[in-house]
């Protein structure tokens, strides 16, 4: 062991009081540092979950200049059999009035292989009312969002009027009713791919594909491989870049914030050094005359600051999962369920490498912040030092 | 190195102060300092004793003139290269023993022996040795806030001794002692320089020590006036 941290390690342990203080500092302000890194990567993976998972992750659109897809039947199987997929669904969508008695009301009416369209969506688990299957077996029937369905007066079993204009007119009848507590609850409507190519008078023919990945991350880069197909694939951080940004700036001001917690913290540390580089004026003088070098010296107090900053670093990251474990447990009133989406527990995730980011930053703020104290101590002239005692 | 060579000379060194108006706290010495010589320099306070001390012990630097140890230019040295004289050639005792608080007594003796890089278990053998010699074999792993001024300053004496150095620097070493320690100390610092040969060289106030020295040096106003 060096002599530089014999000595840093043992006026650690010597001013006990001022030790606690300053690893108390900062563990409190790592410890805050832990708990909302945990309740922010929780809330986000919450915010993919139940946002990014009900997106398509990868949409593929017609070729340029044309309006549709043909012979996609082929195409879907292509697309099935590339890396990181990990299901297909087609779809005819478009524009489509919906009338029930007086109520008139437009919205999307968009026609999929409802097994298909189940792979990659939630949407058999939104179903509030009926079965999303029912698509598949019954012709000329629809499924439509919980909102649409209070606008227009409508129940399971009744049937609405659909039309637009160059669109066949029909009669459909709603066979469920899903709730995503997203506006698609009222702009967003369901029926066989058979039923929309009848509507839209089109032959056998999509306008678009849904795909599905395994890992939600890789979507620019499937997607681009979904291109070499010669259709057009855009991964859902390119379609919805807003989701990402809002990540982004939540995350980026909790950091600034955070951060300044731990320099102040760290600056408690400094304040608490200088004055022990202080009371050891004459230690330094002595130890300089023993032949400690000036860099010796600035190293003994940066080693003091970086010691200190660690201990307080870990003790805050083990007081820090402590606590988020224990926010993790605890369960939210039932009544606030469709308040927070119905989460029932506050998301928690903590992570291994953000833990030993937050020790190693902190432990290097130490480090650098030890440096001025550090420097006034080197700065003693020894002959002033060893004549004050 | 004959046996004639000096192991500390000084060449017209000069140590002033500019504050408004010039200060020569040593002015123009020279000496010649041989090896294993016992030198007590006496003076007035104020007369730059201290001042020559603590150029000898490369604490501070002159403003003009050379200092040679063991015939080395130590003038216009870094602070790395001094650091390392002052640690492997050079002991210090002070008026204040200036132990460091937090360490045993027997730490304290080695602290030196670990700035100079040596391994923990050679550096307590000898200091354990040196204990012994000042008579403190009881009393090693007490700290300094637990010993007497006068087993205080033996410890500090181990320590300026625990590097072998070629020589120990001494300033009013028995200045916060009752008469009967201090002459102990002093007889004990003595007997030291005999044994291992080392060249003492010890700023004291008191005359009946300083005529138990091979030489004094006599400073009035920064010169030396006797030899």
């Amino acid at each position: 062991m060096h002599y530089e941290l014999f000595i840093a390690l043992r006026q650690i342990r010597a001013r006990k009081f001022q030790t606690i203080l300053s690893v108390g500092a900062i563990a409190l302000a790592v410890m805050v540092l832990t708990v909302s890194q945990a309740l922010m990567v929780g809330f986000t993976d919450e915010l993919y979950n139940t946002t990014v998972n009900k997106l398509p992750h990868v949409s593929v659109s017609p070729q340029e200049d044309e309006d549709y897809i043909y012979l996609y039947r082929t195409l879907v199987d292509n697309i099935e059999k590339v890396e990181g997929v990990s299901a297909v669904s087609p779809f005819l969508t478009g524009k489509a009035s919906f009338r029930f008695k007086t109520n008139s009301y437009n919205a999307e009416l968009k026609g999929v292989l409802p097994l298909k369209e189940n792979n990659i969506s939630d949407i058999e688990t939104d179903m509030v009312e009926g079965d999303f299957r029912d698509l598949e077996y019954s012709r000329n029937t629809i499924v439509i969002g919980s909102k649409l369905a209070d606008k227009l007066e409508v129940n399971p079993g009744d049937s609405v009027n659909v039309s637009f204009p160059n669109a066949n007119p029909l009669s459909l009848r709603v066979v469920g009713i899903f709730h995503t507590g997203s506006p698609l609850d009222e702009s967003l409507t369901y029926t066989s791919l058979d039923t929309a190519q009848e509507f839209y008078n089109v032959p056998d023919v999509i306008n678009g594909l849904s795909v599905r990945l395994e890992d939600f991350n890789r979507d620019r880069e499937v997607a681009a491989k979904i291109e070499k197909t010669g259709y057009k694939a855009r991964g859902w951080t390119e379609t919805n870049p807003e989701i990402l940004r809002t990540i982004a700036i939540e995350t980026t001001s909790n950091n600034v914030i955070l951060g300044l917690i731990v320099v102040i913290a760290s600056f408690g540390v400094v304040s608490a050094l200088n004055l022990s580089v202080i009371g050891a004026t004459s230690q330094i003088g002595m130890l300089r005359a023993m032949g400690a070098t000036i860099f010796s010296i600035r190293t003994i107090f940066v080693l003091q600051s970086g010691i200190l900053g660690l201990l307080g670093a870990l003790v805050g990251t083990l007081t820090g999962i402590a606590a988020s474990l224990g926010i993790g447990q605890y369960e939210m009133p039932a009544a606030s369920s469709e308040l927070y989406g119905g989460l029932t527990t506050i998301p928690i995730v903590i992570r291994i490498g953000d833990i030993l980011v937050i020790i190693l930053a902190v432990f290097l703020l130490n480090l650098i912040a030890g440096i001025y104290p550090a420097q006034q101590a080197a700065k003693l002239d020894p002959v002033k030092s060893i004549s004050s005692k | 190195m004959t046996e004639e060579s000096p192991i500390i000379e000084l060449k017209n060194l000069t140590k002033s102060y500019k504050n408004g108006m010039e200060f020569r706290a040593l002015d123009n010495a020279n000496l010649k300092i041989k090896k294993g010589e016992f030198v007590a320099i006496v003076g007035p306070s104020g007369s730059g004793k201290s001042t020559l001390m603590h150029l000898i012990g490369l604490l501070d630097t002159p403003s003009s003139g050379t200092l040679l140890i063991d015939r080395n230019n130590v003038t216009n040295m870094s602070d790395k290269e001094r650091s390392e004289i002052r640690n492997k050639m050079l002991g210090f005792v002070f008026q204040y023993h200036h132990l460091l608080p937090d360490f045993t007594a027997l730490e304290n003796v080695m602290m030196p022996l670990l700035i100079a890089g040596k391994k923990r278990k050679e550096a307590k053998e000898t200091a354990e040795k040196l204990l012994k010699e000042v008579g403190l074999e009881d009393r090693m792993d007490h700290k300094p806030g637990e010993l007497s001024g006068g087993q205080n300053q033996r410890v500090a004496i181990a320590r300026a001794l625990s590097c072998s150095p070629a020589i120990v620097l001494g300033d009013e070493p028995t200045g916060n002692l009752d008469t009967k320690t201090g002459d102990m100390i002093y007889e004990l610092l003595r007997q030291l320089n005999k044994e291992y040969n080392q060249t003492f060289i010890v700023v004291t106030h008191n005359d009946d020590m300083a005529l138990k020295a091979d030489r004094i040096i006599r400073l009035v106003d920064g010169k030396i006036t006797v030899q």
